[in-house]
């Protein structure tokens, strides 16, 4: 009984502070997967119209990230701890491996920070500033403080809820980015058979 | 009469001084090991190109500056600025500055259409259908970068494909502030820095100071950054470590060697005079045989002058037999009348010592020939210089009895009335020697003739694991009349490397960015057709842009070098005045070096070079080459004791001989060493000097207690000099040492073989 009364006690304590990035963190990391469908616009400067592009995207806490862009033409990307594929067209895949190129690698480890909220990754690479925007929504802007993200993006803005909702990146040169997610499917908590092959090579 | 011979003699020597001085200026003295191989086997690398990036390569000097688990680059850039006032050092590089970098950046731009990557020219094919997807998917991409300045200018993201491309052929290594670092698995930031030595890094003395100075740097970073560390990479530290551990030997050696000889002689002789005279006999002696190989064949290699010079050293041997037999018998006979006593022997021992080394001609290596020449030469005029002078330079020697005379005299009644000896000692060599020479094991492998001192080579290692970089020595070289002809080479070796990369022949390989003008023309072509599809594709998306500019944008290898782009680069690329031009591909981890000699073999103007694997094999070579030679000498001097002597007791002179080399080669395997070519040639000269003992002994004229105090001031003699090897920290060194040691001692043990029986003297 007297469990319970402290459960009860924890957990209107815990509602009553303010959300966190550890918060964040930690409710991204105990969904082990999650797929959404994107909408990506780009807007480039000099350039009259938004470039658009959907498709859908699979984050696997165990493998990686898999993205794949379906308008207006399919490429498909795929980031996990020891490769970065890129596919496109009828092209022959990109194989890039952390041991040949960490690199490149560097960035393929921060698009996977991005998404999970990896609070270490981030901070070596961004100075972060967290608000709390009210019911269970906030929002985490990004300035790089290292090269060559430094050289690209003036900020990275995160926002979300117990899901990530939106990317908005400002380039440097004037242009921006925003990508939005929708449909978040967190079932089954684990990869499918068919899923599991997107991570395979 | 013999006062005319002397003459003659310092006529002779006087021509071979004057002789000597119109050759050396003109001289080369080479010291390159690879030229002691034989020519075919080198490979067809022109020398100048070969030299020039071997001597590039002994300056290079590398560092890695770690502040510790923090990225931080003050650490590093005091220890650059620390580098950079350094007298003994040029080029010291760091990191890109700003302006490096936009420099960089518009060199790409400006010559795009000449820079084409190796990836891009692939997409380009067929119409370059692939070049416009990739270059929509890079402008779809949110992380990519791509802006509309970018896309206006260059619209076929040339510079981007380009830069994609070094990116991936750049080492594990990240860039931070312009720096290349490395991160080591325990999380350690490390900062690189490249730099050159000034002069030749073999220059001792200028080496000393130069890592005495680094060393001080190192101590004064740690004042200032406490969790800093240092590693540092170089042919400069291993040539100083080497050069050290030389001059401990020689100073602590040397000392030895000189007392031991100077008391040895005062001890017998009464006098310092001997030690003059033997000196001035190798000294001709060495005078000679210089002047005559620089005569046969223009050029003397360094390692023929150290090795003759030493085979030459034994004719020091002359000159004490003659002194022993004049301090003996100095008061009954005249000194022409004590030549003419010990004259046979001496004469005998020189004809049989020139015929065992004249042998040696007949190798087909320069080195060899050259060694054969020097020690036959050198050795005639030594033993000239004690039959025509010494006989005038011996006056007023102390004259006196053998000392230990009954010691030494007891020792020949032994051998010459006592079966148990006469037979024994011989019998009990021969079960030493088979019972060494059975477990001797031979060992070519360069790497272990000398332990390298561990803290530099697990630096080294530290760094190749960082950098990706290894020292291991192995690369290709290709070459070709111009630079064009070169770089057409390389575009045909580059699918071999990748197709042997594949199989797994290879690790990785770094091929310079730089096309030859031919495929930069075809690259244009390739790009003035891909041009237009492009535009059509990126208008179907909405994305109009103007046509690209496709002028001609030609890199030739003189514009890249004098261009920032090429730093980092430089050091693989060779071009000589007349044109003749070079490029160096190294090679990292390589699982098939024979896979590799085979692309080489099969490509013009590309040549293989594995250092390790080809001093191994140069070793191998001459060491079982010599011992064909040593048994043709052998063989040489049965024939001539069996002529001179008869069946029997020209073979029974030839035991001493036989046994001595067997010990020595007993004494090898039993202190735990390997037969290489250094106690091969150690070998060579115990030939020689049991030659002398024997012959000395075998003297008809001569008196058996002098000839055996003769040889054993003889044998004392080269145990001080030679024989201090031993005691040298270099283990080649010391391993020649043994073997020299125990031969000549048993080639002492034995020489009373050759004397005559009791009986038959009598």
């Amino acid at each position: 009984m007297n469990k319970i009364i402290l459960m009860a006690l924890l957990c209107i304590s815990f509602m009553a502070n303010a959300i966190t990035l550890d918060d964040v963190q930690r409710s991204f990391a105990s969904q082990p997967v999650v797929r959404a469908k994107f909408q990506q616009d780009r807007q480039i400067s000099g350039m009259a119209q938004p470039l658009h592009s959907s498709g859908e995207v699979l984050i696997a806490k165990s493998k990686g990230l898999w993205w794949q862009q379906q308008h207006p033409f399919p490429m498909t990307l795929v980031l996990d701890d020891s490769h970065m594929v890129q596919v496109m067209g009828s092209q022959a895949p990109q194989i890039i491996t952390a041991d040949s190129n960490p690199q490149m690698f560097q960035f393929n480890h921060l698009l996977r920070a991005l998404f999970q909220a990896d609070r270490k990754v981030l901070d070596e690479n961004f100075s972060s500033a967290f608000t709390d925007q009210g019911n269970g929504k906030w929002q985490l802007v990004l300035t790089p403080t290292t090269t060559p993200l430094d050289k690209l993006f003036s900020t990275i803005t995160l926002e979300g809820d117990k899901y990530l909702n939106r990317i908005a990146l400002n380039d440097l040169q004037g242009d921006f980015t925003e990508i939005t997610f929708s449909d978040h499917r967190p079932n089954p908590r684990k990869l499918t058979h068919e899923e599991q092959q997107r991570f395979a090579f | 009469m013999h006062r005319r011979l002397a003459w003659s003699w310092l006529a002779i020597v006087t021509v071979l001084v004057v002789l000597l001085a119109t050759l050396l200026p003109k001289a080369r003295l080479d010291s390159s090991v690879l030229s002691l191989l034989p020519a075919s086997s080198l490979g067809k690398v022109p020398p100048q190109i070969e030299n020039g990036f071997l001597q590039r390569l002994d300056r290079q000097m590398m560092w890695m500056v770690s502040p510790g688990n923090q990225p931080d680059p003050a650490a590093a850039q005091w220890w650059q600025t620390q580098l950079q006032q350094q007298p003994f050092l040029a080029g010291v590089q760091g990191p890109m500055d700003a302006k490096g970098q936009q420099e960089w950046g518009k060199f790409y731009f400006e010559h795009r259409n000449g820079l084409v990557d190796n990836q891009t020219r692939g997409r380009l094919q067929n119409g370059g259908e692939a070049q416009a997807q990739w270059v929509l998917s890079q402008l779809y991409s949110a992380f990519s970068g791509v802006s509309g300045k970018e896309l206006t200018n260059d619209p076929l993201m040339l510079v981007r494909g380009s830069q994609l491309a070094l990116q991936q052929t750049a080492s594990q290594m990240r860039l931070m502030n312009g720096w290349l670092v490395a991160r080591d698995k325990q999380g350690r930031y490390w900062y690189l820095l490249h730099g050159e030595l000034k002069g030749s890094s073999f220059d001792m003395q200028q080496g000393r100071k130069a890592v005495e100075q680094l060393q001080a740097l190192q101590q004064n970073l740690k004042q200032h950054f406490p969790q800093a560390e240092v590693m540092s990479r170089g042919t400069l530290f291993y040539s100083d470590y080497a050069s050290q551990q030389a001059k401990h030997d020689v100073s602590t050696l040397g000392l030895a060697t000189v007392i031991g000889v100077l008391l040895l002689v005062l001890a017998v002789f009464r006098s310092v005079r001997p030690l003059l005279l033997c000196a001035t006999s190798v000294a001709i002696g060495a005078l000679a045989g210089t002047a005559i190989t620089l005569l046969c064949f223009g050029e003397l290699h360094l390692m023929t002058l150290v090795m003759s010079m030493s085979i030459v050293g034994v004719s020091a041997d002359y000159t004490l037999y003659y002194l022993t037999e004049r301090m003996v018998h100095g008061g009954e006979n005249s000194p022409i009348a004590s030549l003419r006593k010990v004259l046979p022997a001496l004469l005998l021992a020189l004809a049989t010592t020139a015929i065992a080394y004249l042998i040696m001609i007949l190798a087909p290596f320069p080195g060899i020939r050259q060694l054969a020449v020097f020690a036959a030469s050198g050795l005639i005029a030594s033993c000239l210089t004690v039959v025509c002078w010494y006989p005038f330079a011996v006056r007023g020697l102390p004259i006196r009895a053998v000392p230990c005379s009954r010691l030494l005299t007891a020792w020949l009644e032994a051998w010459q009335n006592q079966k148990a000896v006469r037979f024994g000692v011989p019998l009990a060599l021969l079960m030493v020697s088979l019972a060494g020479m059975a477990s001797l094991k031979i060992n070519d492998d360069i790497a272990s003739f000398q332990a390298l001192p561990q803290d530099l080579v697990r630096e080294e290692q530290a760094i190749t694991a960082l950098t990706g970089q290894g020292m291991d020595q192995k690369w290709l070289v290709v070459y070709g009349d111009t630079a064009e002809q070169t770089l057409q080479r390389l575009e045909k070796l580059a699918p071999e490397l990748a197709e042997a990369k594949k199989q797994k022949a290879i690790e990785s390989y770094r091929l310079i960015p730089l096309a030859s003008l031919e495929q930069q023309q075809a690259d244009l072509q390739l790009l003035r057709e891909a041009a237009p599809i492009l535009q059509k594709r990126l208008a179907e998306s909405g994305i109009p842009v103007t046509a690209p500019n496709l002028q001609q944008m030609a890199v030739t290898p003189d514009l890249w070098q004098k261009s920032v782009i090429s730093s980092g680069w430089r050091l693989l690329w060779l071009s000589l005045p007349d044109g003749k031009s070079g490029a160096l591909v190294p090679v990292n981890g390589v699982h098939n070096s024979e896979l590799l000699a085979n692309i080489a073999a099969k490509l013009p103007g590309v040549s293989w070079v594995d250092r390790k694997v080809m001093f191994n094999e140069l070793f191998s070579h001459f060491r079982s080459l010599l011992t064909i030679l040593l048994a043709a000498a052998v063989v040489a001097i049965a024939i001539s004791y069996v002529l001179r002597l008869g069946v029997k007791r020209g073979l029974l002179s030839v035991v001493p001989s036989l046994l001595s080399l067997g010990c020595g080669l007993a004494a090898l395997s039993f202190s735990g060493h390997t037969l290489n070519l250094f106690s091969l040639l150690a070998l060579v000269l115990v030939l020689g000097i049991g030659i002398n003992y024997t012959l000395f002994f075998s003297n008809p004229r001569g008196t058996p207690l002098t000839s055996l105090l003769a040889i054993s001031v003889a044998l004392l003699t080269t145990l001080f000099t030679l024989g201090m090897l031993v005691f040298s920290q270099t283990q080649a060194i010391a391993s020649f040492g043994i073997v020299l040691s125990c031969g000549i001692f048993c080639a002492f043990l034995t020489a009373p073989l050759a004397l005559p029986t009791q009986g038959k003297r009598e």
